[in-house]
């Protein structure tokens, strides 16, 4: 009986130490069998997981492509597109109202020597305001508006029964104002001093006006225009069924 | 006699099915454990053949020494003194005590056994 229990405890030490054994062995013996291949095993083992990693990236980049597309599909549906198309045509058109870097044109009469003759003026002659135009659009102006009045390209300036109107707009009192928005802030520099030394300020003052070129300003504001758009010369182009 | 070999395969059989896997740093520890094991079922066999052995002593001293060791390669780790050294060799040294002895004995037995069959 004691033997026996003897060789029970025997037992199950030897089963414990076995175990411990075994599990050190594991432990210490991590790489299981040596590596054995030469060079062009390894190269061509290399190769096999180098061919394994394009495939992956292809996969991902196709995945990703995909994402993009739905996000795209989602994001730029056609009607987006048209706003988009829409909101852009009307900033050239000139249906928004823009702000932005620029530059303030005051053109107020002389009054300090009216001369012989003359009369104070009550308005400018339209002459004057189509070369200040042509002037600015040299010098890259973008968007102007005079007296409020914004001008695009339609715009027509002309004098009935000697006074000056732009688009119906009649300018009868002065000064008034000439804004002008420019791409950026270097723009508005650079226009500011080509007015400075422009020919248009002698010419309005032959005329018996002042031109005076106010300093640039960050954040000039245009207003939009505001009469309806005539289209009379102009019409969609018809292709195949097409818009 | 069979019996503890057989336990010793069977234990080496579990570990190596169950695939356990101890973290690097904890090897040292159970590599102490092992030899305290190894030194006290040596500790055991000798006792049994010089029949000196009891059972508590024998269960108390396995898991005793086993944890003693443990905790010696642990104290050493943390106080930067490779203590687990001391235990490597008083394992070591009792180890090759307990053979030594356990041989004599096998030694002593065979030739006694010897002698009674030629006298007989």
């Amino acid at each position: 009986m004691d033997r026996l229990k003897s060789r029970l405890s025997f037992t199950l030490i030897a089963v414990i130490l076995g175990f411990m054994l075994a599990i050190q062995f594991q432990t210490v013996k991590k790489p299981e069998e040596r590596d054995t291949r030469d060079i062009w095993q390894l190269r061509e083992a290399l190769l096999k997981e180098k061919e394994i990693q394009a495939n992956l990236i292809a996969e991902i980049r196709s995945n990703e492509e995909k994402l993009a597309a739905y996000e795209s599909s989602r994001e730029q549906s056609k009607e987006k597109t048209l706003r988009d198309t829409l909101q852009e045509l009307k900033i050239e058109v000139g249906l928004t109202e823009i702000t932005g870097a620029g530059i303030t044109l005051v053109i107020e009469p002389v009054l300090e020597d009216p001369g012989i003759g003359s009369e104070t003026k009550h308005t400018v002659p339209s002459e004057l305001l189509r070369r200040l135009l042509n002037e600015l659009n040299m010098y890259q102006a973008k968007y102007v508006s005079i007296d409020g009045q914004r001008i695009i390209n339609t715009t027509v300036i002309r004098e009935i029964q000697s006074e000056t109107k732009i688009d119906g707009h009649s300018i009868k009192s002065l000064p008034i104002e000439v804004k002008v928005v420019v791409n950026d802030m270097e723009g508005a520099e650079k226009l500011y001093n080509n007015l400075q030394v422009s020919k248009s300020r002698d010419e309005f003052f032959i005329e018996g006006f002042r031109l005076n070129v106010l300093t640039p300003s960050p954040s000039i504001t245009v207003p939009a225009y505001e009469n309806p758009i005539r289209i009379r010369f102009m019409e969609p182009v018809k292709e195949g069924g097409g818009s | 006699m069979w019996l503890p070999i057989l336990g010793l395969i069977v234990g080496i059989i579990i570990g190596l099915l169950t695939e356990i896997r101890i973290p690097a740093e904890y090897s040292n520890y159970l590599s102490i454990a092992v030899l305290a094991a190894l030194d006290t079922l040596f500790g055991g066999i000798r006792a049994n053949l010089q029949n000196i052995y009891d059972e508590k002593v024998f269960v108390s001293g396995f898991f005793f020494n086993i944890i003693l060791a443990a905790s010696l390669a642990f104290l050493g780790v943390h106080i930067g003194v490779d203590l687990y050294l001391a235990a490597v060799f008083a394992f070591g040294v009792r180890l090759f005590q307990n053979i030594a002895v356990i041989r004599r004995i096998l030694l002593t037995k065979w030739a006694s056994n010897k002698e009674k069959l030629e006298k007989s």
